[in-house]
């Protein structure tokens, strides 16, 4: 594996770190004060910078030091995260991210802008520090200058550097005797469980000063009741030395997850509690240990791992930590837990060995090429198609005493079902890390805009398609810029309408009926329609009289050219914005509509298919050709009778149906298979649910059946045809078209099937 | 204990005493059960804390059973872990044996 790979799963794990950071604070920023969440957060820039100083990434390693020094502070409750320090926190978040995104890409930053943060990081740091008060100017300086750019060097990585306390355990000697510190050190059969080892522990401990222990055995069961790997004994310690805390709390750096551990500075040599119990001294000649450079490991990967251990103490940081993705690329193959990659090697290791250890209860995953989940759909997909073949053979030539042939295949085809949901679930994601994107993008405009606005994000774990959530994030970003700049009013105005001067901003995500369907929600003035009408008037969108409805003009907002911001600005208003919206939605299968109140808001609603793999449909025969109706698209079938049609104007047809009228759509009339209109009593309607809301009934002439289809991309395969969504392979080996039913029902309002007109219809 | 010196049993502990030893000394321990046990630790490289734990459980079951449970031999590395690690065992180990 070269470094070049090594750098890119680097960079993968930086992703989900950074994403791991933002929610994290966003659940800060709403209140939770949970110790894990803060440790969360702390570890996420705390492995970004490990593994960045590992690769030379001196700005990001730099950035990170600061942030994580700040986040220290927090973790140590010197800082109380409240809502002005966490926006500097979710703007050291975004730097952080930009950063991360240069060092991959080669891009540039706003260097003013991290240089800002780190001035306010800085200042957030130091704040609080208790010492302040103490002995104001001096003793802040410094940790300021430690944590300062220039970038820091290979020595960044040790926590000492940055730590306060350290400060304060380096002032102290002078004035008195080495400190005595008191440790108890409770390890959890997780820390064995990891390949940790507590006599290693210990025998580092003793390495930094005078040390007497005393083994509290309290909890040792008899050996029957004994379970032998668990963790029973606990250490009382006092260890006399000049290191101090910090150096303590390195030798547990790597178990700080898997043990409990109290550290204490005994001020006073009277008042020592440790001196009621047995304390046995620990002999300084342990060199008969060091031989050992693994005590209790089974597996020869651990053993090298711990060997490291070692030699990275001595060896350049940045191979060490080389050394240690290796062996965490390793184990993420083989999913033994992290906390056994090499110690010392690098921040990024025990970060990520300190989050395995918090969601320890998390099922075990693996990372696997994209493609190759591709290649297996797309093989499954034949499959499907092999066996609908061979089962349609068998039903041709069907002779006597097939039944059993029948059996295996029906078993066949369930199977292959089963096959493919389970190859469709693999891709399946949690729309969570496009939401989470969001979240950025409305700060972002929030701030350039100068309102104030909150996200509320719902349903983030709802899973779709992976292809669909790479496709979403473009388009919800136009959506989400658009919502804040146009959506919602100035402060003020809102203040003046009797809203609250924070805007809301509404992102929803949920499973309906075999689709996903995401909803964006702003609480802003909703669209002002006189505007939009006449704007499209003046760009002859439509005519001076057109009379439409509401909804009508609430839609013309996703025509090409169209805008209706009195100025160009930087974040939306160049009049690309919904069109392009619109159609990257349509492009993925799905449909957007609108729905605005004036004065309450405006409500996009996004409805995606699960999967652009396969999608379940209606066989239907329209003049002697085979069409595919999406059947998440079909309400319900009937068979027409003469006397439900009505005929309206001069070629439009209506049905009865229970009462109501609904318009008659000739398929096989739109698409061009057949001149006249066909006899709807010799057909089906198929009563279809379109975008708008109405319902249209879809004239064909009989249904063949129900089944699962294998979609195969018209575009990418031939070119895109109006009113077809996509083509699929039949059991006969034929090519079905599949109908899209929105396209279809626009024009059937009286447009041709032109595709830049089809958009216009529909808009 | 001169007494009981016809059921005396001795176990040799392996050079290696680690997480995955851990399980396999329990049950040897647990087979030996019952009757008096002298322990050689001479052979013994690197012991864990996991080790010593199962250890210190038998000779606190030899003691509740009445029995004895010593240590004839220990080696360097094993004696010099008990000590890092705060354990003691010098009362454990016989000297009269």
């Amino acid at each position: 594996m070269d470094m070049n790979e090594i750098k890119e799963i680097f960079f993968q794990e930086c992703e989900e770190q950074l994403a791991e950071l933002e929610s994290g604070l966003l659940k800060l920023n709403d209140g939770d004060r949970d110790p894990e969440t803060v440790n969360a957060v702390f570890r996420a820039v705390h492995s970004i910078k490990g593994g960045a100083g590992a690769f030379g990434l001196d700005d990001l390693v730099s950035f990170a030091h600061v942030f994580e020094t700040t986040l220290d502070c927090v973790r140590s409750n010197r800082l109380d995260p409240g809502p002005e320090v966490l926006k500097v926190m979710l703007k050291s978040a975004d730097v952080l991210a930009d950063l991360t995104n240069a060092a991959r890409d080669g891009g540039s930053v706003d260097e003013a802008r991290s240089r800002q943060l780190i001035k306010e990081l800085e200042a957030l740091a130091n704040g609080e520090v208790p010492q302040a008060s103490a002995a104001p100017a001096e003793p802040v300086a410094k940790p300021v200058a430690a944590a300062a750019p220039p970038p820091v060097n290979d020595e960044g990585f040790q926590p000492v550097a940055f730590s306060f306390d350290d400060f304060d355990a380096a002032e102290e000697p002078p004035l008195m005797e080495m400190p005595t510190y008191e440790i108890v050190f409770k390890p959890k059969s997780d820390l064995y469980a990891k390949g940790n080892e507590a006599t290693l522990l210990l025998r580092d401990l003793s390495r930094l000063g005078e040390m007497s222990i005393h083994c509290d055995m309290g909890a040792l069961p008899t050996l029957d009741r004994l379970s032998p790997e668990s963790a029973y004994f606990f250490w009382k310690i006092s260890l006399k030395t000049d290191k101090g805390e910090d150096a303590i709390r390195t030798v547990f750096e790597f178990a700080e997850w898997d043990c409990d551990l109290e550290i204490s500075l005994i001020e006073d040599e009277v008042a020592q509690p440790g001196e009621e119990l047995p304390m046995q001294p620990v002999p300084f000649d342990l060199s008969i240990l060091d031989d050992e450079p693994a005590i209790s490991v089974g597996v020869v990967e651990e053993e090298e791992q711990l060997a490291s251990r070692q030699q990275d103490r001595d060896a350049a940081v940045a191979a060490a930590a080389t050394a240690s993705n290796v062996l965490q690329m390793a184990q993420s193959a083989t999913r033994a837990p992290a906390e056994k990659a090499a110690p010392a090697a690098s921040a990024a290791a025990q970060s990520a060995a300190a989050q395995q250890a918090a969601a320890s209860a998390a099922t075990p995953t693996i990372r696997v090429d994209l493609d190759r989940v591709d290649r297996l759909i797309n093989l499954v997909g034949e499959l499907v198609i092999n066996q609908a073949m061979l089962s349609q053979s068998v039903v041709e030539n069907d002779t006597n005493g097939t039944s059993s042939i029948n059996m295996g295949l029906e078993e066949l085809q369930q199977l292959t079902r089963e096959i493919q949901d389970s190859v469709m679930a693999i891709r399946a994601q949690p729309v969570k890390p496009v939401f989470q994107r969001m979240s950025r993008i409305v700060r972002e405009i929030a701030d350039m805009t100068g309102k104030s606005v909150r996200l509320i994000t719902e349903g983030e774990n709802t899973e779709v398609d992976k292809t669909v959530i790479d496709k979403l994030a473009e388009p919800l970003t136009h959506m989400i810029r658009n919502a804040v700049d146009h959506g919602l009013e100035t402060p003020e105005k809102r203040l003046a309408a009797g809203k609250s001067a924070e805007g809301t901003v509404r992102l929803t995500a949920k499973h309906r009926s075999g689709r996903i369907v995401i909803e964006l929600a702003d609480d802003g003035a909703g669209i002002n329609r006189e505007k939009v009408r006449q704007k499209a008037i003046d760009n002859d969108l439509i005519a001076a009289d057109a009379n439409l409805s509401d909804e009508e003009i609430d839609n013309l907002i996703f025509h090409a050219g169209f805008s209706t911001a009195d100025k160009i600005s930087d974040i939306s208003g160049r009049g690309v914005g919904m069109d392009v919206v619109k159609r990257s939605i349509q492009a993925l299968g799905g449909r957007i509509n609108i729905s605005s109140k004036p004065g309450h808001g405006s409500v996009f609603t996004m409805s995606l298919p699960l999967t652009l793999a396969v999608l379940d449909g209606m066989v239907v025969t329209v003049a002697n050709q085979t069409l595919v109706v999406p059947l998440t698209a079909i309400v319900e079938t009937l068979q027409p009778e003469a006397s439900a049609i009505h005929s309206f104007g001069a070629n439009q047809r209506l049905i009865s149906i229970r009462n109501s009228f609904c318009p008659l759509v000739d398929v096989g009339r739109i698409l061009n298979f057949r001149a006249i209109q066909a006899n709807p009593v010799e057909g089906v309607a198929l009563l279809v649910e379109s975008e708008g809301g109405g319902q249209r009934a879809l004239m064909v002439d009989a249904i063949q059946g129900q089944r699962q289809v294998v979609i195969k991309s018209l575009e990418a395969n031939y070119t895109h045809v109006p009113g077809i969504a996509a083509a699929t392979i039949l059991g006969d080996g034929r090519v079905a078209l599949i109908l899209d039913v929105d396209a279809i029902v626009a024009a059937s309002r009286g447009q041709s099937l032109k595709p830049e007109m089809s958009l216009a219809a529909a808009g | 204990m001169a007494s009981k010196k016809t059921a005396q049993k001795t176990l040799s502990l392996a050079p290696v005493l680690d997480l995955n030893e851990a399980t396999a000394l329990h049950e040897k321990l647990l087979a030996l059960k019952g009757s008096d046990i002298v322990i050689d630790a001479s052979a013994v490289e690197r012991v864990g804390a996991l080790c010593v734990q199962v250890l210190m459980a038998g000779a606190k079951t030899w003691e509740e059973d009445h029995l004895s449970f010593t240590f004839s031999k220990v080696s360097d590395a094993f004696e010099k872990t008990t000590q890092l690690i705060g354990v003691e065992i010098d009362h454990l180990v016989a000297k009269e044996i």
